[in-house]
C-alpha cells in the first residue's frame, strides 16, 4: 500500500463550505488512496460550524448529525440544535411533512411542466426541521410508500473496527432499527 | 495478416486424468477453492508479485495493453457510428472459468457478466460434447444464458487455448444500432416475452479460426434491420478479440503456462483485496435505503397479447451494507417479473449495479473478478430482477436497473459523505435516452436505426460543494460523448436536427444544483415511404429517477417527449425560426406561432410513431438531481442561472429559493439581497405552517393505505412486493397493519 497521506484541514473546510477550487478537488480525486485521518479532522470541523457542544459522532446530511449526549444517549440533531430523537428511530417520524400530491402542487418544485412526475403515481414529500424549517429530506414515491429510513449507521463497528477508537458506550444494542417501536404506539 | 493464423490446438474431445480439465471441472474447482478459503481460487499468499514485482507487472501490463489496443484499433476498422463514434464497445480478457482479468475503456461494468455465458456453456458441456478450439467463435446475446443487460448488447467470445485446454476467453461487445425485434430498434419498448426482443441468442459457436461463418452473415441480413451496420460491428468485435488472441498466445509463450495460471488468480486476488480495502476505507458501516419507480404503460396498446394488456408500476428496492468482505446489495421487495420489456436477468441487473461499484472500487487497481467478490447480491427468484420463468422478456431492463445502480452508487456516496470524502459525494441520477425504428425509403430501401446520442452522456448530479455539470458523464462508460449530430443524420436519412441543447430549467433544485438535461429537436423530410420512431429511455417513467433526494434537494425529474405531427413548419422557417428545444416548441405552440394538428406530450413510453413531412420530434433527457436544502443557495448563483438563461423562470426560482430580484430593461436580472433575506424567512414560515407532523400525517395516510385509496396499479406493486418477506415486514410495521396485510385490490 502507498505511504498515508494526510489533507489540510483548511482543504476540508472548503470542502465544506463549498468554495475549493476546482483543481483541489480534481487532486483529491486523483489520491491513490485515500487519507486515513480524515474523518477525525472533518469531525473537527464540523464541531467549530456548530452553536453546540454535543459531541458529534457522524454527520447524516448537510445539517444533521448524530450526536453523543451522555448517559448513553446517542441522538439525530438539526444544526439549529433541535434534537429528533434515538437515531436508531427514523428521524423523519419527528419532523414535519408538507406533500405535494396534485400536478399543480408538483410544479412549483419542477419544470418545465411535463417533467413533473405523474399526479395518482407519485407524490413529493417535504421533511421539515420542526424548529429551523431546515429541508432536511425528499421523496419522491407512491401514495401510501413507507417513510424511507436512508440510513442507520453502524457506529460502534466504524469507530472501532474502522477507526480503531472505540466509543466507550459500545453495545451490541446500538445497531438496531427502532422506527417501528414508534408507530407500533400511533394508533393505540 | 497479424491478427490471424494461430495453429488450431487441439481439441478438449474426451475426459480422462490425463485429459485437461474440462470447463465444468475448471469452473468447480475455482468455486470450491474459492469458498473455502475467502481467497480467489484459494490465493492467500501474491507470491509472484512479492517475489518479483517488475515481471508481475509487465506480465499484467501486456495483458492489460492487449484489450485497450483490441478496442482503440478494432473500431476504427470497421463499426457502426455508435461504437466507431460514440464508443458503444468493450473487449476484455477472462480467466477459463470466465473471470474478467482486464478490461478495455468503454462499458466497464460488462465485466461482472463475462461469467454467465461461460459458466453456462461449462454447465451444458460444450467443451465435451462439441469440442471447444482455439480460435473458435461464440456470439451471445441472452440475458438468461449470456447475462447481457438487453439483446441490442452483443457479445463475441474467442476461446484461448493451450494443448486442448481453454485458459482464457477473448470477449468483445458492442451495442447494435438494430436487432430486429417487432418493434424496431435496439430496445423493443414493447415486447410481451423473449419471443418479442430481437436477435437473442445463447452462447452458440458461428466461427471457426478466428473467422466468421458464412451462415452467420445471412443471419445478420435477414434477421436484422440493419445488416451491414451489424456486419461492420460483428467484425469490430472479432478483429479485437483476434489481436487479444494473438497477444495472449504471445503472452504465455514468453512467460511459460505454469507462470500465466498463477500469475491470473494473483491478479484477480489482488485486485480484490483492494477493492475490500477501498470500501472499508471509505464507507461508514450500516444500512443505506433507496428506492426508485417506473411506469410500463402497456393498457389499451393493443389488442393481440391480453395477458399484456395492463400497466404496472415497477418498484426497484434495495439495501446496500458495507461488510467484513465488501458490501452487500440486497433488492428484496422489488417488483416481480411481468409480461413487458422491463424485466432482467441476474447477469443483465450486474451489468447495471456493477457500474458505480467499479466507479467507486476499482480505480486504483487492476479490474478484474476481484470487484465481484466484493459485491454480494440478493436478486429474489421471482423478482423482475431474478424471473422464474425462462421466457421473460428482457428487450429493456436498462430503463430500470439503472436505477439500482444509482441507488447503490447513491448509497455510496451516501457513505463517503458522512466518512468526510466529500470530493467523492454527489446526486447519483444518471439517466439515459434514445430512439430507434425502421423506415422504408422512397426507392423501396428497407432500413433500421438507433440514435444513441443521450446515452452517451447526461448531466451529473449536484456535488455536496457545488452544482452538477451537464453532459459530462455516463455512469456506463468512463468517456462521455453524444456524438456528432451529422452521423446520426446520415444513419437516419429523413430525420435531422433542428437543435441540441441543453434544456433549461431541466434538473433537480436544490443548494447546488443537478446539471441540466438536454433536449433535441428531430425534423422529419420527405421521408419517402414509411418512418416510424421509439423511444427506449430510462427517466421515460412518469416518475423522478430514484425515490430519494440528496439532503433537502428534489432529485431529477422525468424524462418526456414531444410528438408534433401536422405542421407549418415551412411558415415558421420562412421566418427565420425554428424551436431548438422542448420548452421552445410548447412556447411557440402556446403562442400559435407554431401550429399542430397532432400534438402529444409523452411522459411514458411511445407507441410506434409514424412521422411525415415537416413532423418534429422532440425529446427531453438525461437530467440529474440536486443537493441540499434549495432555501440553502447562495442568492448570487440563483442570479447568475437566470442571467446566463440555465433558470428561465423567475416566478419559479423565487419560490424554490426565496430570491427576489429586479430585472433591468436590458433583461439582466440584480439580487434584492433585503428582500431576499425577508423571503427566505417568509418561506421558512410557510414551511412549517403548511406542513404536518408526521404523526398526524401517518394517522391520515394509513386510512389511504388501508382503503387502497390510490391507482389501482398502485396497489398492484405493493401486493407483489409485499409477496417479499423483508419488504412485507418493513410495510405492515411502519403502518402498524397485521403481517398478513395486502392492499385491497378492486
Amino acid at each position: 500500500m502507498e505511504d498515508d497521506i494526510s489533507i489540510s484541514k483548511g482543504i476540508i473546510e472548503q470542502l465544506v463550505e463549498g468554495t475549493i477550487d476546482d483543481d483541489n478537488v480534481d487532486r483529491l480525486l486523483k489520491l491513490p488512496k485515500k487519507d486515513s485521518d480524515r474523518f477525525f479532522t472533518y469531525i473537527e470541523v464540523l464541531q467549530e460550524r456548530v452553536s453546540w457542544n454535543d459531541p458529534i459522532l457522524l454527520r447524516l446530511s448537510d445539517k444533521l448529525y448524530i450526536v453523543s449526549k451522555g448517559h448513553g444517549k446517542r441522538v439525530t440533531q438539526c444544526e439549529c440544535g433541535f434534537e429528533f430523537g434515538d437515531y436508531r428511530t427514523n428521524w423523519k417520524l419527528t419532523s414535519k411533512i408538507r406533500t405535494r400530491k396534485t400536478a399543480e402542487e408538483m410544479k412549483a418544485v419542477y419544470d418545465p411542466a411535463p417533467a413533473v412526475p405523474e399526479a395518482g403515481w407519485q407524490e413529493v414529500r417535504e421533511y421539515f426541521c420542526p424548529e429551523c424549517a431546515t429541508q432536511h429530506a425528499v421523496e419522491v414515491v407512491p401514495p401510501g410508500y413507507p417513510v424511507m429510513f436512508e440510513m442507520l449507521p453502524d457506529l460502534d463497528k466504524f469507530y472501532a473496527d474502522y477507526l480503531g477508537r472505540p466509543l466507550s458506550d459500545a453495545s451490541e444494542d446500538w445497531y438496531q432499527d427502532k422506527t417501528a417501536e414508534t408507530t407500533a404506539t400511533w394508533n393505540q | 495478416m497479424a491478427t490471424i493464423a494461430k495453429e488450431i490446438n487441439n481439441e478438449v474431445s474426451s475426459v480422462s486424468e490425463l485429459s485437461p480439465p474440462t470447463l465444468r471441472q475448471a469452473v468447480d474447482k475455482r468455486d470450491e477453492l474459492t469458498e473455502s478459503s475467502g481467497h480467489y481460487y484459494g490465493v492467500k499468499e501474491l507470491s509472484l508479485k512479492a517475489s518479483d514485482p517488475i515481471k508481475y507487472e509487465r506480465f499484467y501490463s501486456k495483458i492489460h495493453s492487449s484489450v485497450l489496443g483490441a478496442r482503440e484499433s478494432a473500431r476504427f476498422v470497421a463499426a457502426s457510428p455508435g461504437s466507431r463514434e460514440m464508443g458503444e464497445c468493450l473487449w476484455g480478457i477472462t480467466t477459463a472459468e470466465g473471470d474478467t482479468l482486464a478490461v478495455s475503456t468503454g462499458f466497464l461494468s460488462h465485466t461482472a457478466i463475462f461469467p454467465v455465458a461461460v459458466r453456462y456453456m461449462a454447465a451444458n458441456d460444450y467443451d465435451v460434447n462439441d469440442g471447444i478450439e482455439d480460435g473458435d467463435v461464440y456470439g451471445v446475446s441472452d440475458g438468461l444464458t449470456g447475462g447481457v443487460p438487453h439483446p441490442g448488447d452483443f457479445y463475441s467470445f474467442v476461446p484461448i487455448c493451450i494443448e486442448g485446454e481453454v485458459v482464457a476467453w477473448a470477449v468483445g461487445i458492442n451495442h447494435l444500432m438494430e436487432n430486429g425485434a417487432p418493434v424496431a430498434g435496439s430496445w423493443a419498448t414493447f415486447s410481451v416475452d423473449t419471443f418479442m426482443d430481437g436477435l437473442v441468442v445463447p452462447p452458440m459457436r458461428t466461427g471457426r479460426k478466428l473467422k466468421q461463418e458464412t451462415w452467420w452473415k445471412a443471419m445478420w441480413e435477414r434477421r436484422t434491420r440493419a445488416g451491414t451496420m451489424n456486419i461492420l460491428d460483428d467484425k469490430m468485435r472479432l478483429a479485437g478479440c483476434a489481436m487479444i488472441h494473438e497477444a495472449t498466445h504471445k503472452l504465455i509463450d514468453e512467460f511459460g503456462l505454469d507462470y500465466y495460471k498463477q500469475a491470473i488468480r494473483e491478479i484477480v486476488e489482488e485486485s480484490r483485496r483492494r477493492v475490500v480495502d477501498n470500501m472499508k476505507s471509505t464507507m461508514v458501516p450500516g444500512t443505506y435505503n433507496g428506492a426508485a419507480f417506473r411506469m410500463a404503460q402497456y393498457k389499451g396498446l393493443q389488442t393481440i397479447w391480453s395477458h399484456a394488456d395492463k400497466n404496472t408500476l415497477i418498484h426497484i428496492r434495495a439495501s446496500v451494507e458495507p461488510n467484513e468482505n465488501g458490501l452487500m446489495v440486497d433488492t428484496e421487495g422489488t417488483s416481480r417479473w411481468g409480461n413487458h420489456a422491463y424485466n432482467a436477468t441476474p447477469g443483465a441487473t450486474d451489468a447495471a449495479l456493477f457500474l458505480g461499484m467499479i466507479n467507486s472500487f476499482s480505480h486504483n487497481t487492476k479490474v478484474t473478478a476481484g470487484i465481484e467478490l466484493a459485491v454480494q447480491r440478493n436478486y429474489p427468484k421471482g423478482s423482475i430482477l431474478n424471473p422464474d420463468n425462462e421466457y421473460t422478456s428482457n428487450a429493456n431492463p436498462w430503463a430500470q436497473t439503472i436505477t439500482l445502480n444509482n441507488i447503490g452508487f447513491g448509497a455510496v456516496s451516501r457513505a463517503m459523505f458522512c466518512f468526510g470524502y466529500l470530493e467523492e459525494a454527489f446526486c447519483v441520477d444518471g439517466n439515459w435516452g434514445a430512439w430507434q425504428g425502421q423506415g422504408t425509403a422512397k426507392d423501396g430501401t428497407a432500413y433500421g436505426f438507433t440514435n444513441f446520442e443521450w446515452l452517451g452522456g447526461s448531466a451529473r448530479g449536484a456535488w455536496c460543494f457545488k452544482d452538477g455539470e451537464p453532459l459530462a458523464w455516463a455512469a456506463w462508460s468512463q468517456m462521455a460523448t453524444i456524438g456528432d449530430a451529422e452521423e446520426f443524420e446520415s444513419t437516419v436519412p429523413p430525420m435531422f436536427y433542428l437543435g441540441r441543447k441543453l434544456l433549461p430549467g431541466y434538473f433537480g433544485a436544490g443548494k447546488y444544483r443537478g446539471g441540466p438535461g438536454e433536449s433535441a429537436v428531430h425534423w422529419c423530410v420527405e421521408p419517402g415511404k414509411h418512418i416510424g420512431i421509439t423511444r427506449p429511455n430510462g427517466g421515460l417513467s412518469s416518475t423522478a429517477s430514484v425515490a430519494l433526494g440528496m439532503n433537502g434537494a428534489y432529485p431529477g425529474p422525468s424524462s418526456f417527449m414531444i410528438s408534433a405531427r401536422g405542421t407549418n413548419l415551412d411558415e415558421v422557417n420562412e421566418k427565420g425560426l425554428a424551436p431548438r428545444d422542448a420548452r421552445e416548441l410548447l412556447e411557440m405552440t402556446d403562442s400559435g406561432e407554431l401550429k399542430v394538428d397532432d400534438l402529444q406530450v409523452w411522459k411514458m413510453d411511445c407507441p410506434e410513431l409514424s412521422m411525415k413531412n415537416n413532423d418534429l420530434f422532440v425529446d427531453a433527457a438525461g437530467s440529474s438531481g440536486g443537493w441540499g436544502d434549495p432555501l440553502d443557495r447562495d442568492p448570487n448563483a440563483v442570479i447568475e442561472d437566470l442571467n446566463s438563461g440555465v433558470c428561465p423562470d423567475y416566478d419559479f426560482v423565487k419560490e424554490m429559493h426565496g430570491v427576489i430580484a429586479e430585472q433591468a430593461p436590458n433583461g439582466s436580472w440584480t439580487l434584492d439581497q433585503a428582500s431576499t433575506d425577508a423571503k427566505r424567512v417568509d418561506l421558512r414560515k410557510k414551511r412549517l405552517s403548511e406542513s404536518s407532523d408526521l404523526k398526524d400525517w401517518w394517522v391520515e395516510e394509513r386510512d389511504i393505505v388501508q382503503n387502497a385509496a390510490f391507482f389501482p396499479e398502485v396497489g398492484l406493486m405493493y401486493n407483489e412486493s409485499l409477496s417479499f418477506d423483508k419488504f412485507r415486514k418493513e410495510f405492515t410495521s411502519f403502518w402498524n397493519l397485521p403481517l398478513e396485510f395486502n392492499v385491497l385490490e378492486g
